[in-house]
């Protein structure tokens, strides 16, 4: 130290043993690490930023890549009708001494109908495989008691669950996006319990499972947000559907069950329904739609609410292509006037499905 | 030198108050006037964490980390404009004699806990980990057995993990976290309390900032805020930067690598603590040197009467308090309170299902929750908007869109042929649209215009439809063509039975807009006959009204 100290100084000095640290120049070693460390530390941190800069401004913003919807569908052999209608008797009550008997004894109908139908069609294995996944598409919108044939009967479910499992499949995966509250749903049309029970995997809407699917249609020009966690991945797809009254598109069968799929704001679609459902041919390809006729829901649908809208129908009708299968429901069965129906003449027009055709169709009965 | 800082401080100062003052269509030209939002290092850096982005220009951020990792917190005391107020205002205010100003400026521990307040902010906005983080072993799998990764072997499940992690952070970005640094950064709320509560304070005196005085809602809680940071600093000198500041406890944690620090020179320090007279930043300069509080303001330099002190590159390591004096524990818990607080108020309702008409994002905006994954609450949109109609929210839009820009037309409406708040907006929240987007010509004629919203009659109190009065102003100044508010002629008997011809209004929802200058224009002044509420704006599915507008191909990348 050139300059003359203080006293003080001069003791701080010679605290320090003579040496002042403040004038030891930096060391090699401090050097290489704090401006190394700086070098890479700016560096890694301009570097991150610049990596994930954002020139154009809405990188950000862009949604990932909609998802695609497989075509589920299986060819038919030569000759094999593409509708199959399965007739049978009616169970009651009164031949059955319990509750119990009488609900296994439909429960063994719609498997042995469903069957009968498939066998008809080629058999069962010709549409389900073992290792296949196969989710089962039930209408369960409302919380109604499934004698009010506003949802899908809950022993059909558990009878295809069965005959899917019976025939090798790996898992069946039960799923709907109800409009009433899902638990409910499930809860009180009893599809539910009956999945769990014949050995689904029940899958109820969380908010996670939706993505943009890619529809490309005529009212979903784009995307729309849809329930597809169970088709990740899903093999096969049967959709099981109620045969019923609608108070806008005058009937809900198996094609407007797809709607069941769709996020909201679903409800649009309203104003446009029968350009949605006929969108449903080309997003949808299922591997077979069941349409259960056993009971059906004749006015005041889509919501029903009293037994004296529904009425008998003993039969259940098993296709390949929705188009015919609804065809047919709604004339045969809801007796309504095929020109009402204008979404299945979309359909057709736009080359998604065919009509339904006597020499394509077979009745039989178990 | 410290003559240099007050050059550059004042420079910065001055910069800062004729953006701000040219933010305005008369003058805004092609200046960069959102320059301070964007060099704010927070708003990169949260930004970044809620959108995984860097939205353009906020790169600046990246450079003023740059420095400070170099130079240390510089910004605080040289360039920050808040900082400099707060400068002045500490000048102003102080009565105190040399021995009190050493004992105001010595450290105390509650300035931690700039770094607990910005570790609760980051938190909320990274948010999205936890669910990532929970969702990550599912993805990997999945992309591991999936048929798109086409290495094998070990490199097979690196790639998987990457692919699988983005997927996941990807995946839970929306609706995974919300950006609330804006409260607190020193620009954001500058800029927001300028705008919204000085600079009308000073037109009402001066009549020299804008036409028309402007008003905005409840703006006196901000400037309540303002001047009540600026008024601590008589009592404790730069209150804010020292204990509140998110930006200065960021800026803190890079400080770490400067090279640069001012250092005590042990021999010739006689221990006199008059380094401490004038420290800003409450760094103990007089001993081992707090590297992440000095403000650089090089005041103790010129203070030492024994030159003890100086701003040395790489001086002994052995002499300074590297990192912030912050608590493991504190910092845990203010992580917790991150983590409940933020779905805590999402969850209150206001943005997901019980949102509220009255919620119009300006034109240009992204869907609500991206924009509150974006927006810091500057109000520069609302600086520059020209007919006073952008306000500062209080809680229509939730907790979270405190101070967010929603329109209320009664205030004011939205230019047609306008787009300035989406030139402004430094972050991407109301994205940059051309007029050419927003009126839906052009290019963009298949995908429609930018609709805000959609207006309503209430019939019981329009004058044609209500007091057989005739009126129609509303279709008067409806500025799109055709326009949206279109008549139908009704000949009715009124009260004396004389017959009289009406023009009844009506709303077209497909060509109306929601800019509100109907509802602005409606002589019923208090509550109009003709109002708009936010549905039906384009900005995402959700909000969508009629099925023919929602959609199109060109809409999908703005909905979130």
């Amino acid at each position: 130290m050139s300059e003359k100290l203080t006293r003080t100084q001069q003791k701080n000095l010679e605290k320090f043993g003579g040496v002042n640290p403040a004038d030891q120049p930096f060391s090699r070693r401090q050097f290489a690490a704090q401006v190394g460390g700086y070098a890479l530390a700016a560096g890694a941190a301009v570097g991150a930023g610049a990596l994930i800069r954002d020139p154009w401004g809405m990188e950000g913003v862009k949604p990932p890549p909609p998802v695609r919807l497989k075509d589920y569908s299986i060819a038919l052999g030569v000759g094999r009708p593409n509708v199959v209608v399965v007739r049978s008797q009616s169970i009651r009550a009164e031949d059955h001494a319990s509750r119990e008997e009488e609900l296994k004894a439909r429960e063994d109908q719609a498997l042995a109908m469903v069957k009968a139908a498939l066998e008809t069609m080629g058999g069962v294995e010709h549409f389900i495989r073992p290792g296949d996944v196969v989710v089962i598409k039930p209408n369960v919108a409302f919380d109604k008691n499934p004698d009010l044939a506003a949802t899908t009967q809950p022993d059909t479910v558990a009878a295809v669950t069965r005959l899917c499992l019976g025939h090798g499949a790996r898992k069946v995966i039960v799923a709907d996006n109800p409009i009433n509250n899902p638990e409910s749903c499930f809860y009180k049309t009893k599809v539910g319990e009956a999945a769990v029970r014949a050995g689904a995997e029940l899958m109820l809407p969380k908010d996670s499972y939706f993505e943009d699917l890619y529809v490309g249609g005529e009212t979903i020009v784009g995307t729309w947000r849809m329930f597809y966690r169970p088709f990740r991945e899903a093999t096969k797809v049967i959709g099981i559907s109620p045969v019923k009254d609608h108070n806008l598109c005058k009937a809900t069968v198996t094609m407007k069950n797809w709607y069941g799929l769709l996020g909201n704001p679903r409800n649009q679609f309203h104003q446009n329904i029968h350009g949605i459902i006929s969108d449903f041919a080309l997003m949808m390809k299922p591997t077979l739609v069941i349409a259960d006729g056993r009971k059906l829901l004749m006015r005041n649908g889509p919501t029903g609410g009293s037994l004296n809208d529904v009425k008998r129908g003993d039969t259940m009708v098993v296709g390949t292509d929705h188009t015919s299968v609804d065809s047919w429901c709604v004339s045969k069965l809801l007796e309504k006037p095929r020109d009402q129906i204008i979404y299945l003449d979309k359909v057709i027009a736009r080359g998604l499905g065919r009509d339904w055709r006597p020499e394509w169709t077979q009745e039989i009965t178990v | 030198m410290v003559k240099i800082r007050r050059a550059y401080e004042v420079l910065f100062l001055g910069l800062f108050l004729f953006f701000l003052v040219i933010t305005d269509l008369r003058y805004l030209k092609g200046w960069p006037v959102s320059l301070f939002l964007e060099a704010t290092p927070l708003v990169a850096v949260a930004t970044a964490l809620t959108t995984h982005t860097i939205y353009r220009n906020l790169v600046w951020g990246l450079f003023i980390i740059a420095v400070t990792m170099m130079l240390g917190r510089v910004w605080c005391n040289w360039m920050c404009p808040f900082g400099i107020l707060h400068h002045f205002f500490g000048w102003i205010g102080n009565r105190r004699n040399t021995k009190q100003m050493i004992e105001v400026n010595r450290y105390r521990k509650i300035y931690a806990l700039k770094y607990y307040i910005l570790a609760v902010m980051l938190v909320m906005a990274a948010f999205w980990v936890v669910p990532t983080a929970i969702d990550a072993p599912t993805e990997i799998w999945h992309t591991y057995n999936g048929v798109e990764l086409s290495q094998t072997g070990v490199s097979r499940v690196f790639a998987a993990i990457g692919t699988g992690i983005s997927r996941a952070a990807e995946e839970h970005k929306r609706g995974g976290s919300t950006l609330q640094i804006g409260l607190l950064d020193p620009i954001a709320l500058t800029v927001r309390s300028m705008t919204t509560s000085v600079l009308p304070t000073v037109h009402n005196a001066t009549e020299s900032i804008y036409t028309e005085p402007r008003e905005y809602w409840q703006a006196w809680v901000v400037g309540l805020i303002f001047l009540g940071f600026l008024l601590a600093n008589w009592w404790i000198p730069r209150f804010f930067c020292r204990a509140i500041c998110p930006l200065g406890a960021l800026l803190g944690v890079f400080s770490r690598f400067a090279l640069w620090r001012i250092d005590r020179d042990p021999v010739r320090c006689t221990d006199c603590d008059l380094c401490l007279k004038s420290c800003e930043g409450a760094s103990d300069p007089h001993t081992d040197l707090r590297k992440s509080e000095c403000f650089v303001c090089l005041n103790c330099i010129e203070d030492c009467p024994h030159d003890a002190l100086s701003f040395r590159f790489l001086p002994r390591r052995a002499s300074e308090v590297t990192n912030p004096a912050v608590g493991r524990r504190e910092l845990v818990l203010a992580g917790l309170f991150g983590v409940f607080f933020f779905p805590m108020a999402r969850l209150s309702g206001g943005v997901k299902k019980n949102w509220q008409r009255g919620v119009i994002r300006p034109p240009g905006s992204v869907a609500e929750d991206e924009f509150l994954r974006r927006c810091i609450k500057c109000d520069q949109c609302i600086r520059v908007c020209p007919t006073n109609v952008l306000q500062p929210a209080l809680f229509e839009a939730g907790l979270e869109g405190l101070w967010t820009p929603i329109m209320i037309s009664k205030m004011g409406w939205c230019e047609l042929n306008c787009t300035l708040c989406s030139q402004v907006c430094p972050t991407g929240a109301i994205r940059e649209i051309s007029i050419v987007e927003k009126l839906g010509i052009g290019p963009f004629e298949g995908k429609g215009p930018v609709k805000t919203g959609t207006a309503f009659y209430n019939q019981g109190r329009c004058l044609p439809w209500a007091m057989d009065t005739s009126c129609v102003v509303c279709e008067e100044v409806c500025p799109v063509s055709p326009k949206a508010i279109f008549t139908r002629n009704v000949e009715v008997t009124d009260r004396w039975g004389a017959t009289i011809q009406l023009k009844r209004p009506f709303i077209d929802p497909v060509k109306c807009i929601g800019c509100g200058i109907c509802e602005h224009e409606c002589p019923v002044k208090d509550d109009p006959a003709v109002y708009v509420t936010a549905i039906g704006e384009s900005r995402s599915k959700e909000r969508s009204l009629l099925l023919s507008l929602v959609e199109g191909e060109g809409q999908e990348w703005v909905s979130v």
